[in-house]
């Protein structure tokens, strides 16, 4: 009934492998998760005619998004501009060069809104200057949530009605999208979104933060505060050093998000025994070889790495307050305004 | 020629368990249902043949299934025959449960009698849909499939028949009806198809399974996806009815106005949960009856 666009030759990359992690825990382990979201954005552009054969992409990007437009370039021929800044490591970098991907660098922050905001500007001038070219904007393009509905599909082939979805926000495509189609078969499904300390996205105040793929200072529109049960913020050092467990109890070499959502859906996990909990992981470990999975540059470049870690989550008053450790909030469905009261967002 | 008479039989469907569109095998979308079957309601068919060269059909107005009948004929006769349908139903008219293409299947059927051939589903359906526009799911008794009602097409076979199921029906519009012919068909935005994708997955591993639970799951997705396009009075009210006393699940007829409470046989709790729902429905003043299937 409608001829589809389909861009569908990476395809075998998207679904992610179900690994049971016991209890009835099962992670759920990306290649590169974002791929999915990328193709999906791409080919309803194409039926869109917002990007024609050969056209250009422009997006902001210093992470794996930008990895998958770059390999979804390049399998069908479109030319593609990345904004990023600091966050872009080396390999990276080298690997979107070898892809063909035109980098450019921010290397000052807005004064307020930080790296983030300035790529974002910088982004908009590129976009005037390439007339024609397609900003695929993951931070606020429906199609990036709604691409997830092929994931909701893959966690109930595999594992039947889910109970709990954990995972880590950044521009909240695919926890709010999952659990938006998983919502629609299983009512009562608890959703546990994990940020970091310094993130605006539920709350905190705007500040420096060391990990990149969760969390952001500007507060994406993809992010659907409303889906969410339960928030909570892990420290950079929490972060890695689930990463590094992930990998060592479970042989899983996964990124630092992907760390993140272990720790939290262990727990969690543990705490309801019985419940089906489906945990994101959303990429590999070879991309952070060099830095997280490096205990010499983590002890250099992380702050408290050496603290001895909470076993458990402080559930705080809201979700404003001064943290140092693992943090969790009762966020109860609720809209961002209506949880911070003033109506106003922070930072 | 075999016989002096053919006869042919086709069910009714309580309207479908979910509707939608789905990708085919290579990724193209089609319109796609999955019917519920309703074994209880039946419509009949005899074919007698006569010295005319024309079929004619008694109710007059089931000119589909004359149509259907007279398709038979030609794609299955070897000499150019003609003759008398006559068709018996107790298939309620516009409820969206199926009975036009009841009457179709079972004409279809009567002429293959008389015939004495012996074909196949995929045949049978293509005469149907060429008769009828769309066709349902009700042919497919070994197991249930889902299935491309606008195309004659298996989009999926899935392992088993649906489980059984005891159904309230209620019928939310008596003094409407919805011609499947007329009704514009559900114009889904090309987003919002991504939704039929978990529905289809959760249905699949429900009807392998048997889990009468979460086929009331994807009945009651699917029917509040449906209030955009053929909303029914008092649904919500239903539902309310459905939560309260423990029924699996909502399930319409998409293009229809019955609607049905959904309750597993098997739990020991259902004679008493189904008495209490239908006194709830006789106090909404909806009149309601019941199919075990
Ligand atoms: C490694 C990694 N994990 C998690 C996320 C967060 O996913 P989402 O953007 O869907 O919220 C991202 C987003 O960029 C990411 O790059």
């Amino acid at each position: 009934m409608f001829d589809r666009v389909r861009l569908r030759n990476l395809e075998e990359f998207e679904d992610p492998r179900m690994v049971p992690l016991g209890g009835h825990l099962f992670g759920a382990c990306f290649f590169l998760m974002k791929l999915l979201p990328a193709r999906f954005m791409l080919e309803r552009a194409v039926e869109r005619g917002q990007l024609g054969p050969g056209g250009i992409i422009c997006e902001s990007s210093s992470g794996t998004f930008a990895l998958a437009l770059a390999m979804l370039s390049v399998q069908n021929d479109y030319r593609l501009l990345i904004v990023g800044d600091w966050a872009l490591d080396r390999n990276l970098r080298r690997r979107l060069f070898q892809l063909g991907v035109e980098l450019d660098i921010v290397e000052t922050a807005h004064p307020t809104g930080g790296f983030q905001l300035a790529r974002l500007e910088r982004l908009q001038d590129h976009l005037r200057n390439k007339p024609g070219s397609y900003w695929p904007a993951q931070y606020s393009n429906h199609d990036n949530p709604t691409a997830y509905s092929k994931i909701a599909a893959r966690f109930i082939d595999v594992v039947g009605p889910v109970d709990c979805l954990v995972g880590s926000v950044g521009s909240g495509g695919s926890m709010c999208g999952t659990a938006r189609y998983l919502r629609l078969l299983f009512p009562e499904l608890k959703v546990v979104g994990i940020d970091t300390h310094n993130s605006v996205l539920f709350g905190q105040p705007n500040a420096l933060r060391h990990v990149s793929g969760l969390g952001g200072g500007i507060i994406p529109a993809n992010v659907d505060h409303t889906q969410f049960d339960e928030i909570h913020w892990l420290s950079a050092a929490e972060i890695i050093s689930a990463a590094h467990d992930l990998h060592k109890k479970h042989g899983l070499f996964m990124g630092p998000t992907s760390g993140a959502a272990f720790r939290v859906a262990r727990w969690w996990s543990d705490n309801h025994p019985g419940k089906r909990v489906v945990a994101i992981f959303p990429d590999e470990g070879h991309r952070y070889a060099d830095t997280v999975f490096d205990v010499a540059w983590v002890a250099a470049n992380i702050p408290n790495w050496t603290r001895t870690r909470s076993e458990e989550p402080i559930t705080v008053p809201s979700p404003g307050v001064k943290m140092t450790d693992w943090a969790r909030y009762p966020w109860g469905r609720r809209g961002l305004s209506e949880v911070l009261g003033d109506g106003l967002p922070p930072g | 020629m075999a016989k002096k008479r053919g006869t042919g039989k086709a069910i009714a469907h309580h309207g479908e368990l979910l509707q939608g569109v789905f990708e085919d095998a290579g990724g193209q979308l089609l319109r796609g249902l999955v019917s519920l079957p309703c074994p209880a309601l039946t419509s009949i068919a005899t074919f007698a043949p006569n010295e005319r060269d024309e079929v004619t059909v008694s109710p007059t107005f089931c000119e589909k299934a004359r149509r259907a009948a007279s398709q038979s004929l030609v794609t299955f006769a070897r000499v150019r025959t003609g003759g008398h349908l006559r068709l018996v139903t107790n298939i309620p008219i516009g409820r969206g449960m199926g009975s036009s293409t009841a009457d179709v299947l079972a004409s279809i059927h009567a002429v293959l009698d008389y015939l004495g051939i012996v074909t196949t589903t995929e045949s049978i359906m293509r005469i149907a849909v060429d008769a009828e526009t769309a066709c349902d799911s009700t042919l497919f008794k070994q197991q249930a499939v889902l299935f491309a009602q606008r195309d004659g097409i298996v989009l999926e076979a899935f392992r088993k028949p649906i489980p059984s199921l005891n159904i309230v029906s209620v019928d939310m519009a008596p003094a409407s009806t919805v011609s499947t012919l007329e009704f514009q068909p559900a114009q889904y935005e090309p987003g919002e198809v991504e939704i039929f994708r978990p529905l289809r997955s959760l249905l699949r591993r429900a009807i392998d399974t048997g889990d009468v639970l979460s086929l009331g799951r994807v009945a009651t997705a699917s029917a509040w996806i449906n209030e955009r396009f053929l909303p029914k009075p008092r649904l919500r009210e239903l539902q309310a009815i459905a939560m309260r006393y423990g029924a699996s699940g909502l399930q319409v007829a998409h293009s229809g106005t019955i609607a049905g409470l959904l309750f597993d046989p098997v739990d020991a709790r259902t004679p008493e949960n189904m008495d209490l729902a239908i006194r709830a429905i006789d106090a909404l003043g909806l009149s309601q009856r019941t199919f075990l299937t």
